[in-house]
């Protein structure tokens, strides 16, 4: 009996010793496993850093258009503080028709830019003169926008912040609240978990955490928030293995950088780099001390002690960091008790809470795709430098958003049944301004501007005239016969265009059947001139899709999208000299080493004497045409010019109109493609005009070359004619491609002054 | 390469200068308007090749795009091309329609050895300059140099 309890017990004894050596040797290597894991992210690349996207930096110089408020708008974006009197960077002071800014120090991918102070002096709304730390100067700039980030699937964002540029008195503040014995543990501290568990008891639940600021880190650094034993251990052994290779410093710093301090919309924000811009407007390094205090509270509850979103829980957790701190001798007890009394100081609009542009940045990222690989983007840090601008973006935003909704109720419409998109460009450099692709602008969603390729309808109306315009047989009073006509298909189907009105015209010069937006017309002179030459017209002016043929894409019967049609357009602004449209300036590493430049390109697409008439044309589509609404909304010196476009059945609203400095190109319509009781004039007319309403345009003056000669013409008979006589009018021609009579009237007044002369 | 490109500006520079003399009219202009943009180009044509290296350049006028000039062309003489062709993109943007900036544009290309991209800025440079004068044959001068050298 006696034996066999001894034998039991030996095998016991036994199985002790094997379970033992295995287990060490599992440990082992979990231990080697785990180590290797630790080193390998520590000293590896910490983080995916998104790349930074910026708006044009604001260029201001005497004699720029600017209204006063736009500045003030664009200051307030940048985080910049209206104050009564300037003390350091980052404010500005309003004095009647002039201010001051103090502007920060910044970098672009061309220079760097000192902190310095700017006045300006405006007048009506022009920047009437500049200085720059109190000397006149010609040109200053201000620091982009940043506008959003390129984050990777995790949409994590954070500023990298070294050791050094922390306030000691912010470590010390998060040591004594998070992990008084950080010094003094290896990783884990059992003093620390005792005490937890005491005040659990006491509290009856779990009111403290034992985890040390190590184990906090190797939780988020390296493990999921799952909370088993497995996950506990794994995370305590961790710690010891980063205790074990990295010092005090190493780990504070990189937890400062990891700890994740609440949402801005889809963006994480995490670090206390990143969350001192974000709630404070300010650099870590600027902090005071109820500001640290703040930040220092959120770590415990990033959304229940968020400043912004939770005032009130905010305030009074940073009392009672105020009061650790008191605790611990970091403040005095009269600072604790002033600083008590003090409110948040978060700020409401710093760069860093910023409004995102969806649409623009999925611009970006797709003119970005044929460069630099998604890893790169999501997380080298890069700086991407665009040509948004922001106070063109606002007002095109707020244009199709309410003229949307106010079209809705005026036509009895189911509300948010309307979509739209806007994409502007600068004419003359092709830089892409603003987008939106939705009428909820912050929408990252479908991109309407990019994306939803519609019928054109007559916005492929000026391609046609170009193509008539470019040939020797047709000039602007060409007679042009709009009576019903009918097509024939190879396949026996017959394509008969009918006008808008459903009414034929009967003949009328060619530049006024494509002011009235005349299908018939329209419809002839492009079976006239040849729909291959047609086609090849769209191809010259950047319309890169293979269009077929087929007679309806005359009038528009193929689609688009509101990004191309605008690069077609811009080819039209810029008096044929196409540029291809990009977003992008430049891009540099997170260093602000220079990547990639995307200058400016110009090539010589269609001559300029066509494309002069075609603007001419244009310019009557405002006057007396289609879009003649835009006549009761701005000065007619700004001689704008622009095509409306209705699709068949009314499904898509158009407007592609331009300025001698901007384009914009306005699509209206249902997503569900069905028929709206809207026209290109009633809807994305509207839109046009309300973004420009309050921005400032420059005229628009076709460019003329030695080629183009005026004369005065009787436009009903298709003859020379002279100012004196009746329905006679000025217009443009090229050299040669004439009418080639001349009037009665003209005539007659010839043989008198011919008589005058001899008498006189 | 590099001596390539040195090259390429002594014989842009000898061009600017045999250009000068025809240009005498406009650079008694001192106002910057697009009818006299080329008074910026001819008057640094003035200078003989040592003081244009220096970028020791006059200019009548003043105001932003002079300014941006300015900048561009001291770039330009001190080599950094690439920091030129910024500071034209700037001119260009504030001033789109001044021929001094395509010219200058046309010139950088034509010295970076991009005979294509040149053309179509002193193309662009012919189309924006709106008088018939001095200032168009000066530009037609230019793209028949460049279409020479390359074609």
């Amino acid at each position: 009996m006696k034996k066999a309890k001894r034998s039991k017990f030996r095998i016991a004894i036994s199985w002790l010793i094997k379970l033992s050596i295995v287990g060490v040797v599992v440990l082992a290597v979990v231990m080697a496993y785990l180590d290797a894991k630790v080193r390998d992210k520590f000293e590896g690349k910490r983080w995916a850093l998104p790349a930074k996207v910026y708006a044009r930096p604001l260029e201001m110089y005497p004699g720029l258009s600017l209204k006063p408020k736009y500045l003030k708008q664009e200051l307030e974006q940048i985080g910049y503080q209206r104050v009564p009197n300037i003390l350091t960077p980052g404010q500005y002071m309003v004095d009647g028709n002039e201010m001051d800014i103090y502007r920060r120090y910044f970098s672009l991918y061309d220079s760097d830019e000192e902190a310095a102070r700017i006045h300006i002096r405006f007048n009506d709304d022009e920047v009437s003169g500049l200085w720059l730390d109190g000397k006149p100067v010609d040109i200053a700039r201000l620091e982009p926008l940043l506008i959003g980030g390129i984050y990777p699937k995790h949409n994590e964002d954070r500023q990298l912040i070294q050791l050094n540029e922390v306030p000691e008195l912010l470590v010390n503040t998060l040591v004594a609240v998070e992990d008084r014995d950080f010094y003094q543990h290896f990783g884990i501290s059992i003093k620390g978990i005792a005490r937890a568990m005491m005040v659990n008891m006491q509290k009856g639940g779990l009111v403290q955490g034992g985890s040390t600021l190590t184990q906090q880190l190797v939780k988020n650094f390296y493990l999921t928030r799952e909370r088993s034993l497995k996950r506990k251990v794994t995370e305590a052994l961790m710690s010891l293995l980063v205790e074990l290779h990295y010092s005090k410093e190493e780990i504070i710093e990189t937890y400062l950088n990891e700890v994740y301090l609440g949402q801005s919309g889809r963006r994480a924000i995490h670090g206390f780099g990143l969350g001192a811009q974000f709630y404070f407007g300010k650099h870590i390094s600027q902090l005071n001390a109820p500001e640290m205090a703040t930040l220092v509270g959120m770590v415990k509850g990033p959304s229940v002690y968020n400043p912004k979103r939770k005032p009130k829980n905010a305030l009074a957790r940073r009392n009672v960091v105020l009061d650790v701190m008191l605790e611990q001798g970091l403040v005095t007890d009269y600072q604790n008790k002033v600083w008590k009394k003090r409110g948040l100081g978060v700020v409401q609009y710093s760069q860093y809470q910023r409004i995102e542009y969806p649409a623009y940045l999925d611009l970006v990222r797709r003119q970005l795709r044929t460069d630099y690989n998604e890893t790169d983007l999501t997380s080298e840090g890069l700086r991407i430098y665009t040509s948004l601008d922001p106070i063109i973006q606002r007002s095109a935003e707020q244009a199709l958003s309410k003229r949307l909704s106010q079209l809705e109720s005026g036509y009895k419409m189911a509300k948010k049944q309307l979509q739209g998109a806007v994409v502007v460009v600068s004419t003359q450099s092709g830089e892409v301004e603003a987008v939106v692709g939705d009428r909820n602008p912050r929408y990252f969603g479908f991109n309407r501007a990019l994306d939803a390729n519609r019928s054109i309808g007559s916005l492929a109306k000026p391609a046609v005239y170009l193509t008539a315009l470019r040939g020797d047989r047709y000039h602007l009073v060409s007679p042009l016969d709009d009576g019903p006509i009918k097509v024939a298909g190879a396949g026996g189907q017959v394509w008969e265009p009918k006008n808008y009105d459903k009414k034929s015209h009967g003949v009328l010069p060619l530049y006024q059947a494509m002011a009235r937006s005349l299908n018939q017309a329209t419809a002839r002179l492009g079976l006239n001139v040849g729909l291959a030459n047609v086609v090849q017209t769209f191809k010259d002016l950047g319309v890169e899709r293979n269009l077929p043929a087929y007679p309806s894409i005359v009038l528009g019967a193929f689609e688009m999208n509101p990004f191309d049609v605008a690069q077609m357009y811009q080819t039209i602004a810029a008096s044929g000299f196409q540029t291809p449209l990009k977003s992008i300036r430049a891009v540099t590493t997170a260093k602000g080493e220079l990547l990639s430049r995307y200058g400016y390109e110009v090539k010589q697409a269609v001559k300029t004497e066509p494309v002069y008439l075609l603007q001419k044309i244009m310019q009557k589509v405002v006057k007396i045409g289609t879009a003649r609404y835009l006549n009761s909304q701005f000065e007619p010196s700004l001689n704008l010019a622009g095509k409306t476009g209705t699709s068949d059945s009314q499904r898509d609203s158009w407007f592609a109109g331009f300025s001698g400095d901007k384009l914009a190109v306005v699509w209206v319509g249902q997503d569900n493609n069905k028929s709206m009781p809207i026209t290109g004039s009633s809807g994305a007319l509207r839109v046009w005009a309300q973004t420009f309403k309050d921005l400032p345009l420059k005229p628009l003056y076709p460019l003329v070359t030695e080629n183009i000669e005026e004369h005065w013409v009787n436009v009903q008979h298709n003859a020379l004619s002279d100012k004196h006589c009746d329905g006679v009018e000025k217009l443009p021609f090229i050299k040669g491609h004439m009418p080639t009579q001349t009037s009665s009237c003209a005539q007659k007044n010839e043989l008198k002054s011919w008589w005058n002369r001899v008498f006189e | 390469m590099k001596y390539f490109v040195e090259c390429k500006i002594l014989v842009v520079l000898f061009l600017m200068f045999a250009l000068a003399g025809c240009a005498e009219q406009f650079v008694k202009d001192n106002s910057i308007t697009t009818d006299s943009s080329l008074a910026i180009i001819p008057s640094w044509y003035h200078q003989n090749v040592g003081f244009q290296l220096m970028g020791a350049n006059q200019y009548s006028g003043s105001g932003a795009l002079v300014h941006l000039l300015q900048d561009a062309d001291l770039a330009f003489t001190q080599l950094e091309l690439q920091k030129c062709q910024i500071f034209l993109e700037r001119a260009q943007r504030i001033a789109s329609r001044d021929s001094s900036v395509y010219v200058r544009l046309s010139y950088l290309f034509w010295v970076q050895g991009k005979p294509p991209q040149a053309e179509q800025m002193a193309r662009r440079a012919l189309a924006v300059m709106p008088s018939d004068g001095e200032g168009k044959k000066e530009i037609q001068r230019l793209l028949a140099a460049i279409q020479n050298n390359q074609y």
